[in-house]
């Protein structure tokens, strides 16, 4: 493939935060599910405020329909994939089609799951699909600019959640090498100020969670 | 064949993962839509085969005659084979492209000529698209996953491999290429055949671009790569219409072409597939010309005939249309997609007479056809076999050097019992084309 656009950049960075966007919180809606059966039914509240998203929901039955399959809610888990959705379909010259295929099979999990009796068994198939998909980016992509920005997206999202869930330390040290791995594998600009501050701040381990996020995102020029 | 039939709903769910849809608009609002395919295929024998790609090699090549003259010396028009007016009065001839000779001649690299075949076994072109035809990638990846579901099918029967379609492609674009990267442009993902312009530019290793990713510097066209790492174009295989593709030259509020790639064209810089102004010579007017066109640039007798039709346009064959109109089919030739084609005997009282009248007052809007009665092609259905009409689209490829006819096509067929018209956008299926290689 050798040469990139400026757009095709920016689909494969989101397209690789939209995957692991919807990979993690599918996990812990999961958790939350279990959780809000006989423990704590006002789990939502504290997901919303630690993802920073609006709480609409009124009360845990809502949640589990509205957060998880509702495609009018920009922040459910449907809509975050139907994003990784629009960025995949746009690159399959880049991806190829075997690696978009578990894209579009993810949403047709995701669909079936909502209209299933036992959606929770059902959400299985969409982990399972966003793992192939992984996979098949490794497998089915030459490119290795192409596969390193899918996993700089990836990771970018990966620390962002870890942020706002609340990660020790030397977990957020651990996926931020990660991070720092991909993009020094990709030809792109990024902000030196907001990297060195990041890692300044995990090294003498004072995070600050809402200044970390604020490099995260100052972090990436595309 | 009975056991490829067998797979037919695991071959249309892996369709499905492969994400092969169309677009669609309806009611404002766009919808992805699985093209519903059907296991039994269309089987055209090799010397059936060998008959139409004589055929259309013949018709393609007089077609680019036609356009190399058209935009150059017109003695097509000083010979008085065609009447002026149904050149200047088509919305396909655009005055821009005059005196403009495309990279190595080519006017149509990529053509798809619809044909229908008699109860009579006799093969009719039913319309010639030389503009953006879309179609051969759904029978290329249906072929594949049929391939997969049962390769005993393809073992024991003759068949010649479709899968050289990207090759063709490809080797099409290299061969007018003038120096730099194949490049596919599609308007981007709500287009009706985005899939295809997606898996033909994975399979052809082109680079796939909307607008915004290319631009004109100096005399060149590049594509524009991050940090300024910029590559020259060299073949633009567009699929967006003429009048978007340069809102400088066309549609000045076009957001979906490449300001200034015609000037670029123009100056002999790229190559655009297929050459701007070819809707000349696709008109649905104009098609009534080209058997006299294979005649008058090639000397010979055209090869495959056109459906019978009638041009209200002459005195004599709108008297014909007048008095003939219950057994005639009337289409606009400003429509396509199986849009304004209405069959006479549908028609009664005042709106039969509404339509007679438009076509009194412009005759050269319409043409007027015999109703072909089609060979019905055998067809899966919930309740088993069921015959539908079918048409096929065949693809030919023009280069540099050479013309090629694929050996396969889209064949389309109608879901509705006895209706003919056949096209995706109106509910139709597709069927893979088989053509044996011995």
């Amino acid at each position: 493939m050798g040469i990139i656009s400026v757009e095709k950049v920016n689909n494969l960075f989101w397209l690789g935060r939209y995957t692991q966007r919807v990979y993690t919180t599918l996990q812990r809606y999961n958790t939350g599910f279990d959780e809000m059966l006989d423990l704590d039914v006002h789990f939502f509240e504290k997901y919303c405020e630690a993802l920073n998203i609006p709480n609409i929901y009124t009360d845990y039955e809502n949640f589990i329909k509205s957060y998880g399959y509702n495609t009018d809610n920009p922040d459910s888990i449907i809509s975050n994939l139907y994003r990784a959705y629009d960025n995949a379909l746009v690159l399959r010259d880049y991806i190829s089609s075997e690696a978009l295929a578990y894209i579009h099979l993810a949403q047709f999990q995701l669909n079936a799951a909502k209209l299933s009796d036992a959606p929770l068994i059902e959400l299985q198939s969409v982990t399972d699909n966003l793992l192939a998909f992984w996979g098949a980016v490794d497998d089915s992509i030459d490119d290795a600019m192409v596969r390193n920005l899918i996993k700089l997206g990836k990771k970018t999202e990966l620390l962002d959640l870890k942020l706002r869930f609340r990660a020790e330390n030397e977990e957020l040290k651990r996926v931020f090498g990660q991070l720092d791995f991909y993009l020094h594998r990709v030809d792109i600009s990024y902000d030196r100020v907001a990297y060195y501050e990041m890692a300044l701040a995990l090294e003498k381990r004072e995070v600050d969670e809402k200044t970390m996020l604020e490099s995260l995102e100052n972090l990436i020029l595309v | 064949m009975l056991e490829l039939n067998k797979h037919v709903n695991t071959v249309n769910a892996l369709l499905a993962r492969y994400g092969v849809k169309f677009g669609i608009y309806k009611n404002h609002t766009f919808k992805e839509q699985l093209f519903p395919f059907d296991t039994i295929p269309r089987v055209i024998t090799h010397d059936e085969f060998a008959y139409l790609e004589k055929g259309l090699s013949q018709r393609v090549t007089a077609l680019n005659r036609f356009l190399a003259d058209i935009y150059g010396e017109k003695r097509i028009l000083k010979d008085g084979v065609i009447p002026e007016e149904f050149v200047y009065s088509s919305s396909g001839y655009l005055a821009a492209c005059e005196g403009i000779m495309p990279p190595k001649g080519v006017y149509s690299h990529i053509s798809g000529i619809d044909l229908v075949q008699g109860k009579d076994s006799e093969w009719y072109v039913l319309e010639d698209n030389l503009r953006i035809p879309s179609g051969a990638s759904y029978p290329l990846i249906a072929r594949d996953l049929c391939r997969k579901a049962s390769p005993s099918t393809f073992k024991r029967n003759h068949i010649s491999d479709n899968r050289d379609y990207a090759a063709l492609l490809k080797e099409t674009m290299d061969s007018v290429n003038t120096g730099g990267i194949n490049v596919i442009l599609t308007p981007g993902r709500y287009n009706a055949a985005f899939f295809e312009h997606s898996y033909l530019a994975e399979k052809t290793g082109a680079v796939l671009a909307t607008g915004n990713d290319l631009a004109v510097m100096g005399d060149y066209l590049y594509y524009k790569g991050y940090g300024g790492n910029n590559q020259k174009v060299g073949a633009l295989y567009r699929r967006v219409s003429d009048e978007y593709l340069d809102p400088m030259t066309f549609e000045e509020t076009s957001l979906i072409g490449v300001p200034h790639v015609f000037d670029v064209y123009k100056k002999g810089n790229v190559a655009l597939l297929n050459a701007p102004g070819n809707g000349v010579a696709d008109d649905k007017g104009i098609y009534y010309f080209v058997p006299k066109m294979v005649e008058y640039y090639l000397g010979e007798e055209a090869v495959l005939h056109n459906a019978p039709t009638y041009l209200p346009f002459y005195e004599e064959d709108r008297a014909y249309v007048m008095e003939h109109f219950d057994d005639l089919v009337i289409k606009d030739v400003a429509e396509a997609g199986g849009y304004g084609v209405v069959f006479g005997s549908s028609l009664e009282g005042e709106e039969k007479q509404r339509l007679k009248d438009l076509v009194n007052e412009q005759p050269r809007r319409f043409i007027a056809q015999e109703v072909i009665d089609f060979l019905d092609l055998e067809v899966l259905d919930r309740d088993g076999v069921v015959e539908r009409k079918a048409d096929l689209r065949a693809f030919v490829l023009t280069g540099a050097d050479q013309v090629h006819v694929w050996k396969s096509g889209l064949t389309r067929f109608s879901r509705i019992e006895g209706c003919s018209i056949v096209n995706s956008s109106q509910g139709g299926g597709f069927k893979d084309t088989w053509v044996l290689s011995r």
